[in-house]
């Protein structure tokens, strides 16, 4: 008993009294689902064609992945690996719209956003290219890139760099013209008023831009991937549903949902709330 | 002669002001925009190859619209893209509104339904369309599954956090003076989650407008998802641009004159600007 008191008091104090109460509340529900599916497929309420056993849900990763041959197979993505191939394009398309959206979308919109006349024009263009983007231009990308790789492409860059573009736009717009100005008559060029004054001070705008071209760059891959991708985890979940088998469905929203959530847990949001301390305007002449 | 003038005077000083503010708003750098990309866009489409495939130009695009209007599939097309969303998005407030205050009274029922809802909200409703296509097919009701789904999250996220939000001193204060639980929940926390509500409507029914338009594409229910998606099948084109341009110029015009203001009216007249 004593012992059992004096662990569950290191325990307390380990983690914190309130986070191991609220991590302990947040499972509650989570278990609750997961006996409820556990019943489901002991009971059969609903049959495996609808909600398959949780069994099947893993087995489906070693089906898929059946013909490789090992770890090193599945990293140069060999012809075997299914699975494993599909979350490395998924995530390799990610990567890839990244690399080419990020610094095009904020040079854009940091050279845009100093000019105000340029950025009244253009505000409204982000406007409108937000509300189109994603997946009602897919058809449009269909006919001019064909299904694969680039429609895909085509379809997350569009929605990444119009988003940081905006959001980088607004950020710059933003920040007070008397900064610039001091920093004009202390003999600062064009390019330190960009590096010093504009690019940090549009740095939180830039990634909360960062944060929701990410989120919603994600869904439109996913649909992009349906509709006009060859591989991928979007395209898995829909060949497999029109195939009937609804435990590579399962598996793949599942591998979905906790690749955004560890995204945005462990890189986006920390990296927004350092850079809000860090670089918020905290004080804005009037 | 004497009653004509003061007439005149100000339909002549009018047009000028106006003219004076849309050019100070930055209507001119607009105007000129579009001028700038419309030349680009027939210069381009004049120079490509095959351009009624790849590019038409935007007099093409512009005139396809007139047989579409003249057989009334046009209207009808944004007719049941709109019946989706609204009835769709109506749905989503109503089942998430009640479950965010609901979950949001009790501090330790809302710590147990956070992380769940987060998960499920990170699940966008594409990802599980093909889950529930399975289930139901491709009917109307796997439509508005999906769209129920991806607006319900977002909306009772927020109302969840507005509810939690209202300061427990106002709670306090009512039962000191002893109200009923339903009058508090009426008085103080609807009033006082008021604001994230708009916010999680906004944001709900913006992802439900993106879901629509890919829950028509997959599905194959008419509308106008379905519209640009069977028009690129069939080598339309110009019609393509012009759904993308349509469904560009709706959701700007629901997000400017309907969404945008509500939640700007109730955040000026709920938000809580002592604490």
């Amino acid at each position: 008993m004593s012992t059992i008191q004096e662990l569950s008091i290191a325990v307390q104090r380990r983690f914190g009294r309130q986070r191991l109460r609220r991590i302990i509340l947040g499972a509650i529900p989570f278990v609750t689902l997961a006996f409820l599916w556990y019943l489901n497929t002991a009971n059969e309420w609903l049959p495996p064609v609808y909600i398959p056993p949780f069994a099947s849900v893993w087995e489906a990763i070693f089906l898929l992945e059946e013909e490789c041959m090992g770890f090193m197979d599945a990293l140069t993505m060999g012809s075997g690996c299914m699975f494993t191939n599909h979350v490395f394009s998924s995530l390799g398309r990610v990567g890839l719209s990244l690399l080419i959206g990020l610094p095009l979308g904020i040079a854009f919109g940091v050279v845009a956003g100093m000019n105000r006349r340029i950025a009244n024009a253009l505000e409204p263009l982000g406007i409108f290219a937000n509300s189109i983007s994603g997946i009602a231009w897919l058809p449009l990308a269909i006919v001019w890139f064909g299904i694969g790789t680039a429609t895909t492409i085509f379809i997350l860059l569009n929605t990444i760099f119009w988003l940081v573009f905006f959001n980088t736009l607004l950020g710059v717009r933003s920040v007070p013209r008397v900064y610039e100005n001091s920093v004009r008559t202390l003999g600062g060029s064009r390019w330190n008023v960009i590096t010093q004054v504009y690019f940090p001070g549009a740095l939180p705008s830039i990634v909360t831009g960062i944060r929701m071209s990410m989120g919603f760059g994600w869904r439109a891959l996913i649909a992009a991937e349906m509709i006009g991708g060859d591989s991928g985890l979007g395209f898995m979940i829909f060949v497999s549903a029109s195939e009937y088998k609804v435990e590579e469905v399962f598996l793949g929203v599942l591998v979905i949902a906790l690749i955004w959530m560890f995204t945005d847990r462990t890189m986006l949001v920390p990296l927004e709330k350092w850079t809000i301390q860090r670089w918020g305007l905290v004080w804005r002449p009037s | 002669m004497a009653t004509t003038s003061p007439s005149l005077a100000p339909s002549r000083v009018v047009p000028s002001r106006r003219w004076r503010r849309f050019t100070k708003e930055g209507g001119a750098e607009i105007l000129l925009l579009i001028v700038g990309l419309l030349l680009v866009w027939s210069i381009i489409s004049s120079i490509i190859p095959n351009p009624s495939r790849y590019l038409p130009a935007p007099l093409v695009v512009f005139f396809s619209s007139g047989e579409l209007i003249w057989k009334g599939l046009f209207p009808n097309y944004v007719g049941q893209t709109l019946y989706r969303l609204i009835l769709g998005s109506i749905l989503g407030l109503g089942v998430g509104i009640p479950f965010g205050v609901l979950l949001g009274l009790n501090r330790t029922v809302s710590d147990m339904f956070y992380p769940i809802m987060n998960f499920f909200q990170s699940i966008s409703g594409i990802a599980i369309l093909p889950i529930i296509v399975v289930w139901w097919g491709n009917s109307e009701k796997t439509v508005f599954t999906v769209i129920l789904y991806t607006a319900l999250f977002p909306i009772a996220f927020n109302v969840l956090s507005g509810v939690r939000s209202v300061p427990r001193i106002y709670v306090n204060a009512m039962r000191t003076l002893g109200a009923s639980n339903y009058c508090i929940v009426r008085d103080v926390i609807l009033p006082g989650a008021l604001p994230y509500i708009a916010t999680g409507a906004r944001l709900g029914i913006g992802f439900a407008w993106r879901a629509v338009i890919a829950g028509e594409m997959l599905t194959g229910r008419r509308g106008l998802g379905w519209w640009i998606f069977t028009a690129q099948d069939t080598d339309h084109t110009d019609q393509v641009i012009l759904g993308m341009l349509m469904i560009g110029c709706i959701w700007i015009l629901l997000d400017r004159y309907a969404l945008r203001p509500i939640e700007a009216d109730t955040i000026q007249r709920w938000g809580l600007v002592q604490r």
